[in-house]
């Protein structure tokens, strides 16, 4: 029995009730995103549990299409009107000459499993095995040097329980868990002082952290990354080599790639890649995928925000376009296969094609042949995050690199953002290395105001030349 | 349970829940409602894309037992849930470590008339779909009718009527309507393969003072196909102009090091310079939240501080950090009424307008980068580091030669505070965190070897 139904008494009689209503005025497809999110929070600083907080969020999302053009209304408010005024907001799209549109059977189905391996939920764990988890993170950072002066340790998990329900028969409803601990270190040092993050979860439960990203592993991460940029030296400026390392690095796939793959961005032509499907854009070492279907990885689901069954999608083959990520309503318009990527951020948001998890596919090399190859370059080590532009213009952020000299990583050096142009930078992609790795589960991705969850992976990665934007 | 919002005013519903707070055993008890009406149009190509309509509440509760505290929030406000989340914040409150600077704020006898901030437009809560649907469909049209403009990401109208109510045990009980209209277009042009971007807005409290379609649209085309046919210039030292909204952005990495937060964090470079001299004598910051009809501007913040006009940077010397109650007591200041949330947030904070027009600063450099977008987030408040994907125009002998793409700016805030040679006389508000146009003397480009 889902939460709706449960709590809210809500059935199949009252999903029919409302999208009759929602296609009252004519419309061609009408649709229900019911959400019930718990949010659980820690936040441990100055050697205190300082606070914690708990929040909940319900709602309905109603969606109604009169041929390409979308109305919604959402409340948070479950009572028959209240739903019933959503549905009437979002039919203001449709011209009220026309006929009701058609409302078929509902069919329940259900979602994939095994995408959320949960042993000890978060939901129901006792709040002081997380203050545990919190306080074990925070003193393994703090101990690892008299420089570290502060440290910020943060938990945060969540349980969102979605149904969705259309006009085509649809009922499916998931219960996503998802969990994050985060540290932050400042290091000091004479008057400089520098920052160090580290983080780990996903869509497991509590037991995840008793062995690899352990509370214990993730201090002592962001303290010693803190550290070295204290003894780091300003990055260079210009156009120069650049290794970046496995895992971490996939944000560049996912700036440069990814989201000009969405297919929104190809149904208003706007993306540089519309017209490339089939088209080479990269040398053949690039081969990409999206997978929302990788077990205990933050940005996977079992069903998407439109009920559309996930799959894994090859965007790009041996440095040739060959597939798009798609929602309902691109994939209409385009004539493309349903991938299972429409997400929203909330029931208050309209669906639109997003990323789960990215990776680029490892390659042949040697991760050290790789660095060996470099005479004089930047290793990118720790990235903090990217933005990309349709034209394909992107850049990503380095808190922490290395200088490479003579086919060795040398200096440490700080800060630096990295800019280009994708099919550019896919050409120079000159060498891949066998170690594919995803990044730290604690990413977020913005879209027009939009935040989900995603996690993107990639192997070392040798680009011949990019402009690195240090302070020289 | 049925799910459903309780009926009745907002304000006895909050001082209903403060009281079942203290009943709970809390010792102080803070509840914010918020009430929104939302509406949204985005046109594209001539059509409406998406039509969204919506009214949703939501509630916020602080509750302090034994100077610990805890934080709960809904949006669903049926009674049940609400008195679930009390009775679950009051005893989770024990499981928080004692802090003597926690707490609810001093009360205040002095009190802010929303009145006189005139932040609600009643035009705005009645006006119709249809309107705002043209004005969105005008806007994109205009734009589109250049030849030079290939495709567009659509225009918006958007709307909002908002309505906040706060009460705590302190015997605070506050409410104000707000009130929000935003246009704007985002638009494509150039061949294929070499397409640029920008877009334009204007965002205002009162519909009146909106800018026109019209105005909209050319700032919009102006903007983008100024880029045209970019060049990447050789990596070097030059002075930066930053236009009005890249100053805006700038001082919102500025507001995010000067928070009493940071402060107590150690998370900002100027923890320890309260009282010095962080930049040149024509430097003023104000955070002013009493400024009428302004989107930054309340009558009171999150915890039913009075809202005040705060010079954070005067003549060049830090004044004072920004704070909530919480903050404010870790650092030894006085709260500014700056509380956002369990944060710090800016009322509106802008940088002082100079003598300069933005036509004598560009005239001034014999060779600069004109900044007008940045790409990416490298923006480092622990360190003030900057470093950045950078669109520009190149000025060569005080006037305009080409666009330049794809490369990085990097510098240090604290460092460019100093350096700031020349302010515009160009401030305007179309947000909370605003300034004219700045020349900084020198930065760091890297671009072609």
């Amino acid at each position: 029995m889902t939460i709706f139904e449960d709590r809210f008494h809500l059935g199949p009689v009252d999903f029919v009730a409302v999208l009759k209503t929602a296609l009252s005025r004519g419309g061609d497809f009408a649709e229900l995103f019911f959400e019930y999110r718990l949010h659980s929070s820690i936040m441990m600083e100055e050697d205190i549990i300082k606070e914690t907080a708990e929040s909940v969020g319900l709602g309905l999302g109603v969606r109604v299409w009169a041929g390409e053009q979308t109305g919604y209304g959402y409340t948070n408010d479950l009572s028959p009107e209240r739903m019933k005024k959503a549905a009437r907001s979002a039919a203001a799209i449709a011209l009220s000459a026309s006929a009701p549109g058609p409302v078929a059977d509902l069919v329940p189905r259900p979602p994939l499993s095994g995408l959320y391996p949960v042993l000890e939920p978060a939901e129901s764990a006792d709040l002081n095995r997380k203050i545990g988890l919190v306080k074990d993170a925070y003193a393994s950072c703090l101990r690892v040097s008299p420089s570290i002066k502060k440290v910020k340790a943060g938990w945060g998990d969540l349980v969102q329980h979605v149904t969705i329900v259309n006009s085509e028969g649809l009922l499916v409803s998931d219960v996503r868990p998802m969990v994050k601990l985060t540290c932050v270190a400042i290091a000091e040092k004479g008057p400089v002082r520098e920052y160090g993050f580290s983080g780990g979860g996903g869509r497991v439960g509590l037991e995840a952290f008793a062995a690899g990203r352990t509370p214990a592993v993730i201090g002592r991460e962001a303290a010693e990354e803190a550290l070295l940029l204290l003894e780091a030296a300003d990055a260079p400026a210009g156009e120069m080599p650049v290794v970046l390392a496995a895992g971490d690095a996939g944000v560049l796939i996912h700036e440069a790639v990814g989201h000009l793959l969405e297919a929104d961005f190809h149904r208003k032509k706007t993306s540089i890649f519309w017209n490339k499907m089939g088209a080479r854009v990269g040398s053949e070492l690039v081969t990409i995928y999206d997978d929302p279907t990788i077990p205990a990885s933050r940005g996977s689901y079992a069903v998407d925000d439109e009920g559309t069954e996930p799959r894994r999608t090859l965007l790009i083959e041996n440095g040739v376009v060959s597939g798009l990520l798609t929602d309902k309503l691109s994939a209409k318009i385009l004539g493309r296969p349903l991938t299972g990527h429409g997400r929203r951020q909330d029931y208050s948001e309209i669906p639109i094609p997003r990323m789960a998890n990215t990776y680029i596919a490892a390659g042949p090399h040697d991760p050290e042949e790789i660095v060996k190859s470099v005479n004089r370059g930047f290793y990118a080590r720790r990235l903090t995050g990217g933005q990309v532009e349709d034209s394909g213009k992107f850049t990503f952020s380095v808190s922490l690199g290395y200088l490479i000299e003579n086919g060795r990583l040398t200096r440490p050096v700080k800060q630096a953002t990295l800019i280009g142009t994708n099919i550019d930078i896919l050409n120079q992609i000159c060498m891949a290395g066998t170690d594919l790795e995803f990044g730290q589960q604690t990413g977020t991705c913005g879209k027009e105001g939009q935040h989900v969850p995603v996690n993107d992976g990639c192997p070392t990665l040798k680009i011949a030349s990019m402009t690195v934007g240090g302070r020289g | 349970m049925t799910g459903s919002h309780p009926a009745g005013d907002l304000k006895s519903l909050a001082e209903k829940f403060v009281r079942f707070g203290l009943a709970c055993g809390a010792d102080e008890v803070e509840i914010g409602i918020g009430d929104d009406i939302e509406f949204g149009v985005d046109v594209r190509v001539g059509e409406i894309e998406n039509l969204v309509e919506a009214g949703t509440r939501s509630m916020g509760v602080r509750i302090i037992k034994d100077q610990k505290t805890a934080f709960a929030g809904s949006s669903d406000l049926s009674p049940e849930t609400i008195e679930r989340l009390i009775r679950n914040a009051v005893r989770r409150a024990e499981l928080a470590n004692r802090d003597a600077c926690a707490g609810l704020p001093e009360t205040f006898s002095s009190a802010v008339d929303p009145a006189e901030l005139d932040l609600y437009d009643s035009e705005i809560a009645v006006l119709d779909p249809q309107t705002k649907i043209a004005l969105a469909t005008e806007t994109e049209r205009i734009a589109l009718s250049d030849p030079r403009i290939i495709n567009s990401h659509g225009a918006s109208c958007d709307t909002h009527v908002g309505h906040a109510v706060l009460a705590n045990s302190k015997g605070f009980l506050g409410e104000y309507r707000k009130t929000y209209a935003g246009l704007n277009v985002s638009l494509q042009a150039g061949e294929t393969d070499d397409l640029v971007e920008d877009f334009w807005f204007s965002s205002k409290t009162h519909l009146a003072e909106l800018a026109p379609p019209e105005e909209i649209a050319r700032t919009a085309v102006a903007r983008t196909v100024r880029q045209l046919k970019p060049r990447k210039v050789e990596t070097q030292r030059v002075p930066v102009i930053f236009e009005p909204m890249m100053t805006g952005s700038l001082l919102g990495f500025l507001f995010g090091c000067l928070t009493g937060t940071a402060v107590y964090q150690k998370s900002t470079f100027l923890a320890e310079r309260l009282g010095e001299r962080i930049g040149r004598e024509k430097i003023t910051v104000i955070d002013d939240g009493l400024l009428p009809r302004r989107l930054g501007s309340s009558p009171f913040d999150s915890e039913g501080v009075p809202s005040r006009r705060t010079p954070v940077v005067e003549n060049g010397v830090l004044k004072t950090f920004l704070c909530n109650t919480y903050a404010a007591r870790k650092i030894g200041l006085a709260t500014t009424g700056n509380a956002d949330g369990a944060g710090v947030g800016p009322s509106n904070f802008y940088l002082q307008p100079g003598k300069s027009t933005p036509g004598e600063i560009i005239r001034s450099t014999r060779k600069g980068l004109y900044l007008i977008r940045t790409l990416g987030h490298g923006l480092n408040p622990v360190t003030g580091d900057i470093s950045q994907g950078a669109f520009g125009l190149w000025i060569e002998n005080g006037e305009f030669v080409y666009p330049v793409s794809e490369i990085t700016i990097s510098g240090n805030l604290g460092d460019l505070l100093m350096n700031i040679e020349m302010i515009g006389d160009d401030l305007t508000f179309d947000g909370s965190v605003c300034g004219p146009t700045i020349k900084v003397a020198e930065m760091q480009i890297a671009g072609r070897s």
